[in-house]
Parts: structure tokens; C-alpha cells; sequence
């Protein structure tokens, strides 16, 4: 198995057209755990990580929901095939850099661990749409088929205990995926920001930790991971993310009201432009991909049209746009083969009409 | 618009200075001012947590225990674990019974602190634990 099998492979994110749902993408569960007895991956010698990575991909494999799935030795990756991973979320950059790191991701792309990242274990389950009770269950049951075989360094006091204090305690990490622009557009995100971070929770980009918001897609999650149990945790995030998506919505709708015929301009012209571009950098994409994102939602576009959408926004990143290529290209040359990959794919889009939502 | 948040580690690349979130290793340090701390395990000490902002090993925890109260108490607002035990120690009425222990001498301490809101979470906790000891 490659990674230019997790590329042409059917998966959650970009072949589930009845999970999509308009502002929110994706939901995701990270869970941090460590072995009992050895030293974090960024404190253990090389033969200590490579004696988790031994231990952990063992106990992974032996797990039926990573059963014919991928495993990766991040040593043995091209550098164009791990940023491919990280661009689809299944490994982080940090990973990507870790000589001995390692990643089992589950067939349908849905779940996946890292192994030697800041802590031995990052266990993850990603769903599209939101679907956060779900995505719990599936990492539960990862968390406890895991659990018996590894011995996890657990105190009673502080619970799962981590190489950061930032994740000590459950090690949960939940989040969604948003996107929000109209709330972006109208110039209330940064309200939202503020209200989202003085009750605990942080707004990251595409990318997650470190990244910037391109294409108006925002990523939410709680920042405590101590002293709440994780269903409070949950539901923590599940009130916050209810209510910007009522926002969102609310500020679409006053956009749609205040612009009249200006609101579906703005979004056929990004059609156009996309249709017709001989050169589309990823930010250029990912702006105006997120206008039309936003056109299926209020009907400005037919709904059905919004999968072949998500789908440009995540190939058209700029290592997918050169694994789908099959060579490495400079920058120029993978905006031409980005821009050359939405004219096609938005051929056949029908005309921005006015919206009906 | 765009916010983003660092760790201490990529912080300090990335020129963040946002001191109430990125200090982390400095609230340690003020805590303890010489490098007196060393982990028997892993041989990782005070002076390397302020380095890296991460922990050596497991054992750390236990070492640095007392020194991290205050950094925990100001990254994560708690200090005491509420939540998920690993598969199979949950049921072990021996786990029980030491975990309720430890939150009765913390519930004297919180009484004591007259810190009356976490008294009565470890209360409700010490309550829940109690009652999942009986057979239903």
C-alpha cells in the first residue's frame, strides 16, 4: 500500500456526498496516550522511540479496524508523499519530520494514529459532517482495544499523563471543521474569535496549530483537556459549535437580504474566474472555491455540485496537485496544473443563479 | 482576520509574545529558581523543562508534580483529572478505593482552602466513584 493509494482510495472526506453538510466539514477526536515506563518521543534515545514504534505498530495492526488499512514509517516516505498526509490531516507536520515516526491509518481513512509524534501514541478519528458522538465511539473503542495491550501511563490525580501539560488529563482534543463566510465576509469573525476563546475553545486554520484560515475554513477545538470529563468536553464544544453555525447562517442570511443582486455577483464572478484561469495559486483557489462552497449551500448552485467543490479544495493543495500529477513542479507549474484541473472539473457547472435559501 | 496559537516550543520560532498563554516554562522557573529537579528515570530536570516546555517521561510527572501545580492550574484552569481511567483499571474495585482516598484528602485540602466550588466537584466525584463500588 502507498500513498498514492489514500489518493485514488474512496474516503469519508471526499466521496461521502451524503455526509457533507453546508458550514460544517468535518468533525474530528484526538486522543494523546503515552507508555507506561519509557520516556517521551522528544526526550527517548533513537532505541527507545524505535521500541515504542515496535510496540505500538504491533498492537495497531492487530486491531480489526486496521485491518488492510495503511501502515507508514515516516524514514521511508518520499517528502511528496508525507506532505500528502498531512495535507489530507492524517499525520501532522511535526510527524512528518519525525525520524521514527510512524502512522497506521484504517482503510476508509477514517482513523488514524501516529506513533512517536510529541507523545507515543495521537490517536484520531475523523468523520465528515458533524457527527462528534460518532467519532467518539470510534476512538473509545480504539482507546480500549489499545489500552490492555500497551499499559498506558495513567495517574489516578492527573489522568493520561503527556509530554506537554497542555494535553495531560483526558488527552482529548475535540474539533470541528467550519466553514464560516459569511461571518467572514460581514467582518464578525473576529467577535466569534473572542467569544470562542474567553470560554475555552481555539480557532485554528485549515492546517490546524499554526496554520492561517485559508478559504474561510476555521478549525475549533476545546483547549482544557484537565478536570472536565470528556462527555463535558463534548458537550462543551457540541453548544459552541451549534451556535456558530447558527451565526454563520443568521449572517448569511443578512448578507443575502442587505445585497440583493451584489451577493450573487460576487460568487459568479469567482466562478468565472475559476472557470476561466490560465494560473490559480492554492490561496487564490481556496477563496473562490469557498465562494461556490457557499453558492450550493444557499442554492445559488444545485447542493449536489458542493461534493465536486471539497474536492478541488483538498486536491488542490500543493502536494496532492503533484502527486495527482506524478512529478514534483515548481510553483508556477502547479498553479497552471491547479487552475488546469478546475477549469475541468467546473466545466460543466451550471450558471450562479440567485439564492433560494 | 486570522488567529493562530503556538506551543512554548514553536512560539519562540515563530516570534509569538503573548505572554499570558506562551509562558508556560516560565511559570516553572519562578516556582523553582535553581535547577533542583531531577528525574530519577529519565534523568530529565527543571532546567530542561524550561527549555523545551515538555516533560522527560512519566515520571516527571510525579517529580515535577508539586512545581507544576501552578502551571497546570494556569494552562488548564484545573488540576485534578476528571474522566476516563484505561480500559480495565476502571473496574478494579482496588483502583477505586485508592482513587476515592486520594480525593477525600483532596476534598480536606480544598475544605480547608475554603475553596468551596472545587470542594463540592470532588464531593459529587468521590460520590459517583462510591456508588459505582456498590453491585448494581
Amino acid at each position: 500500500m502507498s500513498v498514492r493509494d489514500i489518493l485514488s482510495a474512496e474516503n469519508e472526506l471526499t466521496h461521502m456526498l451524503g455526509a457533507q453538510q453546508a458550514v460544517v466539514l468535518s468533525t474530528r477526536v484526538r486522543l494523546a496516550r503515552n507508555l507506561a515506563g519509557l520516556p517521551f518521543p522528544g526526550w527517548a534515545k533513537p532505541a527507545q522511540r524505535e521500541e515504542v514504534a515496535t510496540r505500538c505498530l504491533q498492537a495497531l495492526t492487530a486491531l480489526p479496524r486496521f485491518r488492510r488499512g495503511h501502515v507508514f514509517r515516516m524514514q521511508e516516505l518520499s517528502d511528496l508523499d508525507r506532505a500528502v498526509l498531512v495535507e489530507r490531516h492524517l499525520v501532522s507536520k511535526e510527524l512528518a519530520g519525525a525520524k521514527t515516526g510512524a502512522a497506521v491509518i484504517s482503510r476508509d481513512q477514517t482513523c488514524s494514529v501516529m506513533v512517536n509524534e510529541e507523545d507515543h501514541l495521537r490517536i484520531q478519528v475523523v468523520k465528515a459532517g458533524w457527527h462528534l458522538r460518532s467519532a467518539w465511539q470510534l476512538a473509545e473503542q480504539l482507546d480500549d482495544g489499545l489500552a490492555p495491550r500497551l499499559g498506558f501511563a495513567f495517574s489516578d490525580r492527573l489522568g493520561y499523563l503527556t509530554a506537554c501539560p497542555t494535553n495531560v488529563g483526558t488527552g482529548l482534543r475535540a474539533s470541528a471543521m467550519l466553514h464560516l463566510p459569511a461571518l467572514c465576509l460581514s467582518g464578525h469573525m473576529d467577535k466569534v474569535t473572542r467569544g470562542l476563546g474567553q470560554d475555552g475553545l481555539a480557532v485554528r486554520g485549515w492546517l490546524g496549530e499554526s496554520t492561517e484560515a485559508a478559504g474561510n475554513v476555521f478549525q475549533i477545538s476545546n483547549q482544557q483537556t484537565l478536570g472536565h470529563s470528556e462527555e463535558d468536553i463534548m458537550k462543551h464544544l457540541s453548544a459552541w459549535i451549534k451556535s456558530v453555525v447558527e451565526q454563520e447562517w443568521n449572517a448569511r442570511r443578512r448578507l443575502v437580504a442587505d445585497e440583493g443582486e451584489k451577493f450573487a455577483d460576487r460568487l459568479a464572478r469567482s466562478l468565472g474566474v475559476l472557470r476561466h484561469a490560465r494560473l490559480l495559486t492554492s490561496a487564490e483557489s481556496m477563496n473562490m472555491l469557498s465562494h461556490l462552497r457557499l453558492a450550493c449551500d444557499m442554492g445559488c448552485l444545485p447542493e449536489e455540485r458542493r461534493s465536486v467543490v471539497d474536492r478541488l479544495m483538498i486536491e488542490g493543495q500543493p502536494a496532492h496537485v503533484q502527486a495527482l500529477t506524478g512529478a514534483e513542479l515548481d510553483s508556477d507549474a502547479r498553479d497552471a496544473r491547479r487552475a488546469a484541473a478546475v477549469r475541468e472539473a467546473l466545466g460543466e457547472f451550471p450558471e450562479v443563479g440567485p439564492p433560494t435559501e | 482576520m486570522t488567529q493562530v496559537h503556538y506551543c512554548e516550543a514553536c512560539s519562540q520560532g515563530k516570534g509569538a509574545t503573548d505572554p499570558a498563554v506562551f509562558k508556560l516554562a516560565d511559570v516553572l522557573s519562578a516556582q523553582s529558581a535553581s535547577p533542583s529537579l531531577l528525574c530519577p528515570s529519565c534523568g530529565f530536570s527543571d532546567v530542561d523543562f524550561r527549555k523545551r516546555g515538555r516533560l522527560g517521561c512519566p515520571v516527571c510527572w510525579e517529580v515535577f508534580g508539586d512545581a507544576l501545580g501552578g502551571l497546570l492550574a494556569k494552562v488548564q484552569h484545573e488540576t485534578v483529572h476528571h474522566g476516563r481511567s484505561p480500559a480495565g483499571s476502571a473496574a478494579d474495585p482496588a483502583v477505586l478505593r485508592a482513587r476515592i482516598e486520594s480525593l477525600r484528602r483532596e476534598l480536606d485540602a480544598a475544605a480547608r482552602a475554603e475553596d468551596f466550588m472545587a470542594a463540592a466537584r470532588l464531593r459529587d466525584e468521590i460520590g459517583r466513584l462510591e456508588s459505582s463500588l456498590k453491585p448494581s
